[in-house]
């Protein structure tokens, strides 16, 4: 059974990371781990180099926003045959640009593979209330983290300390704002048109507003 | 040598003959029987518009031969989804072709958005950037319907004039 191997993993975890802080979490056959973000590279560069682990890809790397985590508009405990009929104004709530983060707002996930061993785990940091929020780079230790950092830094706005070339890599040339954070509005503040008298495509403010969408309902177990 | 005689019997049999027409009818007959567009696929609908050209459908017949350069084509399918960083360039490409240019605007997100309407990266229809002659709806359009599209663009241009 597979569940032998990840016993094995389970010990050798134990074994090496037993200095550090962590929490470990285990999902069906995959960890999880979470760490303090100032441990973050010590405990990446020990994955990789210690022989017995031997963690030698990084699968993805990617930020989440919990601004809205556990926020929802619809309570309940059961799944309906129709459906959920009625939609929802969602009005973006901005909050001041200046000021620092809850404690848990943003996390980077981190996928590893040993190809080797045959295993997979996942390191989870928070990047706690600095603003902008930061944490060590990576790509020293895998080089395939570089385009995976600015992916994060375009779409969340994280910073990633000691990274070569932290730039956007998606959204558009002079683009305003990370467009996955949560209090980024859906339709954005810029859109784009030819200007016939000037023969040229320009910006202007977006001429849409939001329309109310799906509402998110969290389904909560009967029992709990 | 019998070949050649054979043939001009046939000519002097006939008569000489003559066709009446326009000379904007002729152009238009030419310029509908040979559009050529620049390959323009940026996303999903590409892929339709690739099966349009090739065997089953063979929009070959039509005189519809894909071009990889503006400078060689006639008319531009834009093919999915045009979102903010590419709409300069889709502009440049536009204004490379040489006239007379049409544009056929293929699918749901080049017509107006579609599913991305509300997006914050995406051009809510690509007439925001080029003037569109022939819209084909569907998501994606089947090769069925972009022929239909082209079929309708030759239509609108033997109309012209």
């Amino acid at each position: 059974m597979a569940n032998k191997k990840y016993e094995q993993l389970n010990d050798l975890i134990n074994q090496h990371l037993e200095s550090f802080e962590i929490v470990k979490t285990k999902h069906n056959t995959n960890f999880t781990l979470e760490l303090k973000k100032e441990d973050l590279v010590a405990i990446c560069s020990l994955l990789k180099e210690t022989k017995a682990l031997n963690f030698s890809m990084l699968i993805d790397l990617c930020g989440v926003d919990y601004l809205h985590y556990g926020i929802d508009d619809w309570e309940t405990t059961n799944a309906t045959a129709s459906g959920f009929s009625r939609a929802v104004q969602k009005n973006t709530i901005i909050p001041d640009p200046d000021e620092e983060y809850q404690e848990k707002r943003f996390a980077i996930i981190y996928h590893l593979l040993s190809i080797e061993k045959n295993w997979r785990i996942r390191l989870k940091t928070f990047t706690g209330n600095e603003n902008p929020p930061t944490v060590q780079s990576v790509t020293s230790i895998w080089g395939s983290a570089e385009w995976f950092e600015r992916e994060a830094f375009d779409l969340f706005g994280i910073y990633f300390d000691g990274h070569p070339d932290l730039r956007r890599i998606l959204t558009d040339y002079g683009f305003i704002g990370h467009p996955f954070r949560k209090d980024f509005p859906l339709t954005g503040n810029l859109e784009v048109f030819h200007d016939e008298a000037e023969e040229k495509v320009k910006y202007r403010p977006v001429s849409i507003t939001n329309r109310p969408g799906v509402p998110k309902v969290i389904r909560k177990k009967k029992n709990s | 040598m019998g070949l050649e005689q054979q043939q001009n019997d046939l000519i002097i049999d006939q008569g000489a003959g003559f066709v009446i027409t326009s000379i904007d009818k002729l152009v238009n007959w030419a310029r509908s029987g040979s559009l050529w567009p620049v390959t323009l696929g940026l996303a999903c609908c590409a892929i339709e518009m690739m099966h349009s050209s090739a065997a089953r459908y063979d929009a070959d017949r039509f005189g519809v031969f894909y071009r990889p350069s503006p400078r060689q084509a006639d008319v531009m399918i834009v093919a999915g989804t045009l979102v903010n960083k590419m709409a300069p360039a889709l502009r440049k490409v536009y204004d490379q072709i040489a006239e007379p240019k049409w544009v056929i605007s293929m699918g749901s997100c080049a017509n107006g958005g579609g599913y991305y309407h509300d997006s914050y990266s995406v051009v809510r229809g690509c007439d925001q950037i080029i003037p569109v002659d022939v819209y084909v709806p569907g998501c994606p359009p089947t090769a069925e319907a972009l022929l239909n599209g082209i079929i309708e663009l030759q239509r609108k241009i033997k109309k012209t004039n």
